[in-house]
């Protein structure tokens, strides 16, 4: 017997279980192939963006932004959803869920583990595509303005200064970061919204497919809100209707600041922090929900 | 009194069946109690409900009626799981750790630090001798192997009761002899131990205490002295005697009022032969 643990108190949120879990679960995950197939494949998309973009002569920038962004955005909401999808009943098949819950570990701080280690992925795999985007953009942005320093030799330094520097707002405008920034904040909710979905689904095909259909609601919902509210006169019952579609379909076309970016207009602060603060808020009600379910499940 | 490792009191379990009315009756108004610094073993066919006891105790599964405590500790609480050590039946682990990150995992989810943990590992690994594997990976382990990285895992908190469901299942004689040691070693420490198992004379070796299982009921109970006594006989074992001499013995047996009931050439057990012939 140790009579120095036998008094030991517990603690009942403890940060070092929570990051052993996670990067336990980075671990697991820079392990699966169809990570590197599917960061492999969003790299060879924006690679491609700069053929693509070559083959349109005036919007050169727009199109490489918009090719490279997009890819990006459909790569972590993929990949947010797959990882995550696997995470849960591969831990019951294999019986580790109870070597770990057997342990002095809170059901809150299993999950919770278990989504950071998939977010710091995300975040992994944001940065690799962001690098590769912003250097081909940096290359591209070189290699114009060299030309256009030739091409216009001749004439005055006002004419060449205005040209070099509608080249250089074209490329990299301080709304890029933001952009990308929102593009991550999707991924999480779509990890947490995952997560949430596997607590009670019967197999993994199942909150893959259910997740799919919440993401697509997610992005027709607005609309669809906006045209019924039109219609009808907003009385409490709709209203909490339209509360409730709105916590389980969240609105993820307002997540879609890329187009501004693309376009090159600014994405107001206001704005952006708005999105920001919706994404974290929809990430932690999904784990809160994700909690309520699991603590009370059988395993 | 002695202090109480585990109670379960009038503990009954079902499982629902999915898009069926009826339910799984797993486990029946079970009650027991395991005093500390017992080696307890729980007996029963398969589906008899051990699994499901173990994981009710260590608050796995919420039972539908009646509550388990550790040290008076609710096993709904997480911190009843502070001084426990479990080892769940054919246990995975992560494949992608070595043995040593694999108990380093565990620690740290049990609060240890890391220096700590790297003096505890190479004990750990010492003690279910794995030294030599412990920078392997998990997915190249066999079965023995992984039974016992499993063990080392269940101790790396220094547990004050180690739960194991059907520890030796898949090790092969050797390894599930070094089990039963560890067994007695921990029983040594004053480590209570709650084992599930169907190999009989394994329990009947290691435990003090026996319940047996069947449908989910506790048929028997109690100790294993007590229990496995045959009232009114007992056993003489001789070397080096002659067929005249167990004459003897049996006309002597007669005299006294006695009844000779058997008496055969010594045999030894299987095991026995199977340790001989490869422990060479
Ligand atoms: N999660 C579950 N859902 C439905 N039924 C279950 C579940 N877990 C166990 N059961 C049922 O409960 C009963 C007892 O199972 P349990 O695993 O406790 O038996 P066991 O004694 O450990 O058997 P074994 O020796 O095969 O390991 C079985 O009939 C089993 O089918
Ligand atoms: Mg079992």
């Amino acid at each position: 017997m140790n009579p120095v643990r036998a008094g030991a108190s517990h603690k009942a949120f403890s940060l070092d279980r929570i990051a052993a879990i996670a990067s336990n679960t980075l671990t697991e995950l820079t392990r699966l192939k169809v990570f590197y197939v599917l960061l492999l494949f969003a790299c060879v998309l924006i690679g491609s963006s700069v053929l693509m973009a070559r083959l349109s002569f005036q919007q050169e920038f727009q199109v490489l932004k918009d090719i490279s962004l997009g890819a990006m955005s459909i790569f972590t909401s993929l990949l947010a959803i797959v990882a995550t999808a696997r995470m849960l009943p591969q831990d019951t098949e294999d019986r580790i869920v109870y070597t770990i819950l057997a342990k002095p570990v809170p059901r809150f701080e299993y999950l919770l583990g278990k989504l950071l280690g998939v977010l710091l992925l995300l975040a992994i795999s944001t940065l690799i595509m962001s690098a590769l985007f912003l250097a081909l953009l940096y290359s591209r942005e070189h290699a114009a303005l060299a030309a256009t320093n030739r091409q216009m030799a001749g004439l005055p330094q006002e004419q060449l200064h205005a040209a070099l520097q509608s080249i250089r707002d074209s490329t990299f405008n301080p709304d890029l970061l933001p952009g990308i920034s929102v593009i991550f904040l999707k991924a999480c909710l779509l990890a947490s919204l995952t997560i949430f979905i596997s607590t009670f689904a019967t197999s993994q095909i199942f909150t893959v497919v259910v997740t799919v259909f919440v993401y697509f609601i997610g992005h027709l919902q607005g609309t669809a809100r906006e045209f019924w509210l039109q219609g009808h006169s907003a009385g409490w019952l709709a209203r909490t209707f339209l509360a409730v579609v709105a916590l389980l379909f969240p609105d993820l076309q307002l997540f879609n600041l890329a187009d501004e970016v693309v376009a090159g207009a600014a994405i107001p602060l206001a704005i952006f922090l708005k999105t920001a603060a919706l994404g974290a808020f929809y990430t932690v009600i999904y784990l809160l929900f994700a909690t309520a379910i699991f603590s009370a499940k059988e395993l | 009194m002695i202090e109480a490792a585990v109670v379960v009191t009038g503990v009954t379990k079902t499982f629902p069946v999915p898009f069926k009315r009826r339910s799984v009756l797993a486990v029946r108004d079970l009650s027991l109690r395991v005093d500390a610094g017992q080696v307890y073993g729980l007996l029963g066919p398969n589906g008899s409900g051990k699994s499901t006891t173990l994981k009710i105790i260590l608050g796995l599964v919420a039972p539908t009626r009646g509550k388990a405590e550790i040290f008076a500790r609710d096993s709904t609480e997480v911190a009843s799981r502070e001084a426990v050590g479990f080892l769940p039946e054919n246990p995975y682990f992560p494949k992608y750790l070595t043995g040593a990150e694999t108990l380093r995992f565990y620690g740290k989810l049990c609060g240890l630090s890391s220096r700590a943990l790297t003096k505890k590992i190479q004990e750990l690994l010492e003690l279910v001798g794995l030294t030599s594997a412990g920078d392997r990976r998990l997915g190249g382990y066999s079965k023995g192997m992984l039974q016992r990285i499993g063990l080392a895992q269940a101790l790396v908190n220094e547990p004050r009761l180690v739960v194991l469901d059907e520890p030796t299942a898949g090790v092969d004689p050797v390894g599930s002899r070094e089990i039963r040691d560890l067994i007695l070693d921990l029983k040594k420490r004053g480590i209570t131990v709650l084992l599930s198992s169907h190999l009989l004379d394994q329990v009947q070796e290691v435990c003090d205490r026996v319940g047996i299982l069947a449908n989910g009921e506790l048929v028997s109970e109690g100790a294993v002295n007590e229990l496995l006594a045959v009232e009114n006989q007992t056993e003489v074992v001789f070397e080096a005697g002659s067929e005249e001499l167990t004459r003897q013995i049996e006309a002597l047996i007669n005299t006294a009022g006695g009844r000779l009931i058997d008496c055969r050439k010594s045999r030894k057990t299987l095991e026995r032969l199977f340790l001989d012939v490869t422990l060479k």
